[in-house]
């Protein structure tokens, strides 16, 4: 190792050096696997005598990819088959190649096609598909650096300092300008998007005391969404010249002999093969892996039980890196999993008395909505929880963090009253209202014995003034004794898993020795490096989006200019 | 170097092991469907109105994956039909905003497994029959 290691390797940052150790690559694996007990132990279950594994050693490169230490077959990131060009329907040649039309994939081409590049969008779906309403950005020259430097300090802590903190500073010095951008490139195509400013981050527009303020991007309300604003910022795209070809997902990329990725090979409706050639690059924006189950079992298996928010994220864009040579970030990925729908999103974080789907106490309240799901990974909550107030709630909680939306704004949320709704996905709304607690816990699909006696419990522990049972602060508690009662029935899914590529500051993926592969950049969520903790943060709302829009921004306008 | 080319061979045994086990599966698989497909779903629905096995796949005995063009040379675009069943309740579940008119159709109606309600996970109102 030590005189095979390049000068590069020994300045790199704690994170990429992890990533490397760590992560999961090809070179990983054929380096470090063989060498001890886990390769012979591999070898054993195999079954294999020495003669046969002798005799299957001539057969060339590994069909599936292998965890870093070994031990296991990844049945999800099998070996492309090699498609010859005589099944190639058409060659087409451009600038830029960008693979997957979401939050970080449509900026890309935009920002790419209006610094002089010609651009094409492969994307899997019929059309641009992305989700969410609130991207964020800090607004530079309100700012003050302290500022911004300490809210970067601020989302290392939340990510339990496993992230890239460059990456981080790039988002943060880079943002207010990209989103503002996006902002306006997608009101040209006549998106309502708005600027929502420092508004929705009042709760960092100090921190450590230093001054900040936000661009804030709302596509909204629902059910217009980013992914309406993006199919906007597609138009505008179009206009400038950007390719788009639907229905065509990719399926792998063309490298060169010497490794340098200078396509990608895609697949019509009709079966047949599409090869898109790229002079300066491939940027690689297919979003996260969520309905990859075996994927997900083995890189983030607290994810069993739960729903999914997306479909069709089958991590093909970390199959064709990974083959390309590229780093996955170790395992224990960083996940997102919310319900900002089945009622109103501003009461979300309120410490309300929740109960499981067993209808029993399960979490000291003050615990943020965006960490349920760790309370509720087993088969039979799967997520579900539901929050209960009285007909008081309106006062009594009125001096919480939050907004409380009075009881006929909660009409908009209940599916069971005929009022017309408004900003909201009918289907996924799922508030309740009833004049007995049984009665309520039939319409929240709890078991209403336990409920009962879940409610009586708490109206104790209310009255006596301290929470024995979960230490929650004894402002934060209030009685559930007067109808009508309410309850909130909600259900985390996984919005998105954010880990993803190991790149470095130009979005460019690593090889294994940490040298960047030529031609090839990831994004958006399939970017590694931003985040490390076990829940995405929401400190910054709408971080998410502000960073797939900013690092979309900054890599089209990167690779156009090779 | 020369340490990895070493470290390399020892794995090199795996595409057989490999290639055995999905032959396997891949048996498995195929009882399974030929099974289902006995218990009364499309593609018998499709085999019973002369729809021969070819036809779809290409070759009965090495059955190719059958794209969704396929599906719509007999049963033309899907914008006339998502029209047809517009007034479904509660929604018209041949246009959406995750596909527009343009879903695949085989992620809802399977040849040779039961269908599926695709959108029942999320949008649980949404309690079509699914043919
Ligand atoms: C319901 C919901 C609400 C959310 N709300 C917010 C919010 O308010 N604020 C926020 O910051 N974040 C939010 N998020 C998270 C945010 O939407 C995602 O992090 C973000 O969309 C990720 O962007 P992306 O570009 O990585 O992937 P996506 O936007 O998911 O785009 C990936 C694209 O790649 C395409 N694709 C996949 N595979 C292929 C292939 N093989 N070939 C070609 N194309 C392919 C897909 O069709 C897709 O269009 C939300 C997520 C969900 C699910």
């Amino acid at each position: 190792m030590d005189q095979d290691t390049p000068q590069h390797e020994k300045e790199m940052d704690s994170y990429t050096q992890e990533v490397l150790e760590r992560g999961v690559s090809r070179r990983s694996f054929l380096s470090r696997t063989a060498l001890g007990a886990a390769g012979v132990g591999l070898l054993g279950v195999a079954g294999l005598g020495t003669k046969k594994a002798e005799a299957a050693q001539g057969t060339e490169a590994l069909e599936f990819a292998k965890s870093s230490d070994g031990g296991a077959t990844l049945s999800f990131l099998p070996k492309p088959n090699p498609i010859s060009d005589k099944e190639i329907k058409t060659t087409l040649t451009f600038d830029v190649i960008v693979v997957g039309a979401g939050a970080s994939g449509v900026p890309a081409a935009l920002s790419a096609a209006e610094n002089g590049a010609k651009v094409a969008v492969i994307q899997k779906h019929p059309m641009p598909i992305s989700q969410g309403n609130t991207g964020s950005g800090i607004d530079l020259a309100t700012s003050e650096k302290a500022g911004i430097e300490a809210l970067v300090a601020k989302l290392m802590a939340d990510n339990n300092h496993r992230c890239n903190p460059a990456l981080l500073r790039q988002w943060a010095y880079n943002s207010g300008e990209a989103v503002r951008w996006v902002i306006n490139r997608a009101k040209q195509a006549g998106s309502p998007v708005v600027d929502q400013g420092t508004g929705p981050q009042h709760g960092i527009a100090k921190v450590n005391g230093y001054t900040l303020n936000y661009v804030t991007s709302f596509f909204g309300p629902k059910p217009y969404t980013a992914g309406d604003g993006m199919r906007h910022l597609a138009k505008t795209a179009e206009k400038a010249g950007v390719k788009f070809f639907f229905n065509m997902p990719a399926q792998q990329l063309v490298q060169s002999k010497s490794g340098e990725v200078v396509g990608v090979i895609a697949k019509g409706r009709d079966g047949k093969y599409t090869k898109f050639l790229a002079k300066k690059g491939v940027i690689l924006a297919t979003g996260d892996y969520q309905n990859n189950e075996a994927m997900c079992n083995y890189f983030i298996p607290d994810l069993k039980h739960f729903g999914r928010k997306q479909m069709d994220r089958t991590g093909d864009g970390f199959a064709m890196a990974y083959w390309a040579g590229g780093v996955i970030e170790p395992i224990g990925h960083t996940k997102m999993l919310h319900d900002f729908d089945a009622g109103p999103a501003s009461m979300c974080d309120m410490p309300f008395l929740a109960v499981n789907r067993e209808g029993k106490r399960f979490v000291n309240e003050t615990v943020d909505m965006s960490l349920f799901n760790n309370y509720l990974r087993d088969a039979k909550n799967a997520g579900h929880y539901s929050q209960i107030f009285d007909a008081n709630y309106m006062t009594q909680a009125a001096k919480w963090p939050g907004k409380l939306v009075p009881p006929e704004g909660l009409k908009n949320y209940m599916p069971d009253d005929p009022s017309p709704k408004k900003g909201v996905f009918d289907s996924l709304i799922n508030t309740h209202v009833a004049d007995t607690l049984e009665e309520l816990a039939r319409k929240l699909e709890i078991d209403p014995k336990n409920f009962v006696a879940s409610v009586k419990r708490y109206n104790e522990v209310v009255a006596s003034g301290k929470d024995s049972d979960f230490g929650k602060p004894a402002d934060r508690l209030i009685p559930v004794l007067q109808a009508p009662f309410y309850g909130i029935h909600r259900r985390v899914r996984v919005s998105t898993i954010c880990s993803g590529i190991l790149v470095n500051e130009n979005h460019q993926a690593l090889d294994a020795d940490g040298k960047p592969i030529k031609g090839l950049y990831a994004i958006g969520n399939l970017g590694g490096g931003f985040y490390g903790g076990v829940d995405y943060p929401l400190t910054v709302f709408g971080l998410s989006l502000g960073r797939c829009y900013t690092f979309g921004y900054l890599t089209g306008k990167h690779v156009a200019k090779l | 170097m020369k340490n990895n080319i070493k470290q390399r061979r020892g794995f090199r045994f795996a595409p057989a092991l490999v290639a055995l086990v999905i032959g396997i599966c891949a048996g498995g698989v195929y009882a399974a469907h030929a099974a289902d497909a006995k218990g009364g779903d499309l593609g018998k629905l499709h085999a019973s109105a002369g729809v021969a096995c070819a036809m779809c796949h290409v070759d009965a005995k090495h059955p190719a994956p059958v794209p969704m063009e396929k599906c719509l040379g007999c049963h033309g675009d899907t914008r006339k039909l998502a029209e047809k069943t517009a007034n479904v309740k509660p929604r018209n579940p041949h246009e959406n905003r995750h596909y527009g008119t343009e879903a695949d159709c085989n992620i809802c109606h399977h040849q040779h497994k039961k269908s599926e309600n695709f959108c029942l996970p999320c949008h649980q109102p949404f309690n079509f029959d699914v043919p």
